[in-house]
């Protein structure tokens, strides 16, 4: 398993300088100067437009700009933002905040999706099973950004129950709303997921064995269905929690959520290049090893599955 | 309730018992109608009837396991005098696994891919209160063992994959057997299995019976094998119990029109008769004439491959070796699956390669199918080496020429495509006529395998397997090829459409002079389609002679154990012949 380990983390290297180099390319691409339109309405004396071209690199060529980020990468130095602060610690700042956030959505998706779907399975063509079809569909087509300002309005503002914006402390509490929106879509795709599974394999041999053993129905569901119907729905949640990071855009800037999203988004309106590369590094990483383990929960779940 | 039994008492009783499934709100249709048998402690009986004959219904009834919308609408089940056909649920369930217990049909699909073997025998023991946790382990591996399974100990902690068919099947059987039940049902225990697996497991299975002295219900489509093993035989057709009785009784004196055409077609109980072997000699004699003058007609023609030789295949020593990863990137160790096979195929008769799985019989036909590279050997199309044609329109016309039939009509047919569509689709990838001239061709073609022209707008899953089996012939068919490669062709079907099979693969070589090589692991089948055998084993061939040969002396222990291993071969025979009118 080790050798898969390791085979899956060299993988790795060549994904992330695609990806930057991609990055570089689009970003160099977009129209209009950025040293401009740091300056707004204002003119640009042209010293300081030469000094702040070469001091973010914008005068060499893209190529020449993507190799100089990569031998900072290696000691870590990501570049400074405009604002003067460094990229890694606009990094380190927002990061925690985003992973907390996507976690908590993929709790709330995964526990309520699963719980649902299964009683959805075992109950089908009853009236849950039909009313959690018909909301999950409502739920899959209906934009996010929708849910995002209506939950905001009723539940934040109306009825007061959660904190409407997140602060920069980035609480619990604070996050709740965001990771609901955050993970709603996602959880109406897990239910159904579940739910297909399950009615699958409520009619497999196995489980019909199962029961001329003798085992009481709970047993048989939990230990024989419920478990079996998980496979496909672990591999949905690892291929997902990479899109949770990459949806907290727009759910971040909903609730003005301190995170990556946030943080991309201000930056590509910039065209701040050594953010947004590095926010993107990351997050490739993060997808890199989210989909390991996701993988090598696979193989914990279905026995049948050997890396070598 | 008693629990001591008394040996008058039938331990198990079905009184008229009507089971239906509910197709839409209001109707229903029925599965089993009126059936009625009697199960005595210790007893074994045998359900035998073909598919859709109600008989896994019957037995799925009973433990109150029937799938979907399946109900019981009438009559009693008794089991030690009490009605369980209208018991809570409460109650059945505490009478499952400990009272009745249950060997499923499929041994690769009826355990939980995901828990370990003694997990799942361990769930048993459990549930049934017999043992728990340590001596629950220990009790696990005593079963293992005592289903016959080596090295028990390691095997429980293996899951069901690491398992071949044979060895799963003595797991459920260890399983069904765990809370030792009065009663066991088996349903088609053995079907899914080679026959020599299935001499083994049904030997032990006749062993456990004597020593533990439960009760078998078996159900099985093979009347050979029913005999071979029980006492007493209900046979099932159409929903009914149409005869019941003694099982010598049945076989050699069947009343019903149904029974006879078992005991008279089943290919186990036929491969004894020397009759099926005069209806092959007659058969071959005609088709070697056919082939004679398709022949003579090839030699003159340029767009088709070959010379018109009288060997129309010839096999030199083909040999398949694959390479299997191993632990480490690069590292690889050799699998020598077909080694050094030679065989030759003459014009209008059938060569069979009979063996096990795993024995190579399989990739043999491919390589000669051109659908597998051979690692070393070649094999010779009509005096046209395979292997190295390079033109396009060669390796077209070697298609066209050579054709196969797959074991499992379920599979090898689109479900997407209507009956006509498939058939049509060989015809129309080769460019063959018009519309209208494929239109008559096909009707032609289902004429021929004796299938109505209505069945062109249908889809598959609206045939049963024989009938989808026709197809896949006619499809092979279209391209009026010279060789039909049929790749365990009958293995998957009951024995009498089996028969039923055979019966039109023999007139269709008669006709149309058609050679085959018939791949199968049963050597029942082979008596009544082949003229000569390869046996092989572990990819080598142990043994090739004429099938007769074969038949009367093996040379080879191998191959006596494959004759052994045909149910039913012991049992003497009544006076019903295959050529009666029944």
């Amino acid at each position: 398993m080790w050798w898969y380990v390791g085979k899956r983390l060299l993988q790795a290297i060549p994904v992330i300088l695609g990806a930057t180099l991609l990055i570089y390319a689009m970003v160099f691409l977009r129209p209009g100067d950025p040293i401009v339109a740091l300056f707004g309405d204002k003119p640009v004396p042209e010293g300081t437009y030469q000094a702040l071209r070469e001091q973010y690199n914008f005068d060499k060529p893209f190529l020449v700009q993507w190799l100089l980020f990569l031998k900072g990468a290696v000691t870590l130095d990501f570049g400074t933002a405009f604002s003067g602060q460094p990229v890694i610690d606009l990094v380190q700042r927002a990061f925690p905040v985003t992973i907390k956030l996507a976690f908590m959505a993929l709790v709330i998706e995964a526990v309520l999706g699963v719980a649902a779907g299964f009683y959805a399975g075992m109950r089908r063509g009853k009236l849950f099973d039909s009313t959690m079809l018909v909301v999950s569909l409502l739920v899959i087509a209906v934009p996010i950004f929708v849910f995002g300002f209506v939950l905001q309005l009723l539940v934040g503002i109306k009825l007061g129950a959660l904190p409407a914006l997140v602060s920069s402390q980035a609480t619990f509490r604070e996050l709740l709303l965001p990771a609901i929106v955050l993970g709603l879509v996602s959880f109406a795709y897990v239910l159904r997921l579940t739910r297909t599974s399950v009615i699958e394999n409520l009619t497999a041999d196995h489980v019909r064995t199962a029961r001329a053993k003798g085992l009481p129905d709970g047993q048989v569901n939990r230990r024989h269905v419920l478990r079996n119907s998980l496979i496909p729905v672990v591999t949905f949640l690892g291929a997902d929690l990479g899109g949770l990071m990459a949806g907290a855009v727009v759910t971040e800037g909903i609730f003005n959520v301190p995170g990556v999203g946030n943080l991309a988004f201000q930056a590509v309106r910039r065209g701040e290049t050594p953010t947004i590369v590095s926010v993107v590094t990351i997050m490739v990483l993060v997808y890199v090893l989210t989909s390991l383990v996701v993988d090598l929960l696979y193989a914990w779940l279905d026995p049948r599955i050997r890396y070598a | 309730m008693s629990r001591d039994l008394n040996p008058d008492q039938p331990l198990l009783e079905v009184k008229d018992l009507h089971v239906g499934f509910a197709a839409d709100k209001k109707t229903v249709v029925p599965a089993v109608i009126g059936a009625n048998l009697s199960v005595y402690p210790g007893q074994t009986v045998a359900i035998v009837g073909e598919s859709g004959s109600g008989k896994s219904t019957t037995a799925h009834a009973i433990i109150d396991l029937l799938p979907g919308t399946g109900r019981i609408t009438g009559g009693q089940i008794l089991f030690e005098g009490q009605d369980i056909a209208h018991a809570r649920k409460s109650d059945i369930i505490a009478l499952r696994g400990s009272s009745i217990g249950l060997v499923p049909q499929d041994p690769m699909s009826n355990l939980n891919p995901l828990w370990r073997v003694g997990t799942q025998i361990k769930e048993s023991l459990e549930a049934n209160g017999v043992a728990k946790g340590k001596a629950a382990d220990a009790r696990v591996v005593e079963l293992l063992e005592e289903a016959g399974l080596p090295d028990a100990e390691r095997r429980a902690q293996q899951y069901p994959h690491e398992f071949s068919g044979g060895m799963r099947q003595r797991a459920l059987i260890a399983m069904g057997l765990a809370a030792r039940p009065k009663l066991l049902i088996a349903d088609e225990p053995t079907s899914a299995l080679d026959v020599t697996v299935q001499k083994q497991i049904l030997d032990h299975l006749d062993r456990l019976t004597d020593e533990l002295g439960f009760a078998v219900l078996l159900i099985t489509h093979d009347l050979g094998l029913a005999a071979e093993r029980a006492d007493h035989l209900v046979v099932m057709y159409r929903g009914q119990v149409v005869e019941s009785g003694p099982a010598l009784e049945i076989l050699q004196d069947p009343q019903h029109p149904y029974s006879k055409r078992l005991v008279s077609s089943a290919p186990s109980l036929a491969s004894q008769r020397l009759s099926s072997v005069q209806a092959r000699a007659e058969v071959r004699e005609q088709a070697v004439q056919t082939a004679a003058e398709i022949a003579a007609e090839v030699a003159t023609h340029d767009d088709e491959l070959g010379e018109g030789r009288g060997t129309i295949v010839e096999a030199k020593d083909l040999t398949k070796v694959f390479k299997i990863r191993g632990g480490r990137p690069g590292q690889s160790t050799d699998f020598t699956a077909v080694d050094q096979v030679s065989f030759q195929l003459e014009r209008g008769t059938t060569t069979a390669i009979v063996g096990e799985s795993g024995s190579g019989k399989s990739t043999v036909a491919r390589m000669v199918l051109g659908l597998l590279d051979a690692t070393s050997g070649s094999v010779e199309f009509d005096g046209v080496d395979i292997t190295t044609l390079r033109k396009k329109d060669q390796q077209l016309a070697l298609r066209r020429q050579m054709q196969p039939v797959f074991q499992n009509p379920y599979a090898s047919l689109d479900p997407m495509y209507s009956i006509y569509r498939s058939i049509e689709e060989p015809l129309r990838l080769h460019g063959v006529g018009t519309a209208k001239e494929r239109e008559t061709k096909i009707r032609d073609l289902l004429d021929k395998v004796s299938l109505p022209a209505s069945v062109m707008t249908r889809y598959p899953n609206e045939l049963s397997g024989g009938q989808r089996q026709r197809v896949a012939i006619a499809r092979a068919l279209a391209l009026d090829p010279e060789v039909v490669i049929c790749d365990e062709a009958v293995s998957a079907l009951d024995v009498l459409v089996q028969a039923q099979i055979l019966t039109l693969l023999n007139e269709l070589q008669s006709e149309l002079g058609l050679s085959y090589l018939f791949i199968t692991h049963d050597l029942a089948v082979v008596r009544q389609i082949a003229d000569n055998v390869l046996v092989m084993q572990n990819g080598k061939v142990v043994e090739q002679s004429t099938v007769s040969e074969v038949f009367e002396n093996p040379r080879e222990d191998y191959t006596r154990m494959l004759l052994d291993a045909i149910p039913g071969g012991s049992i003497p025979l009544g006076v019903v012949e295959a050529g009666d009118d029944v």
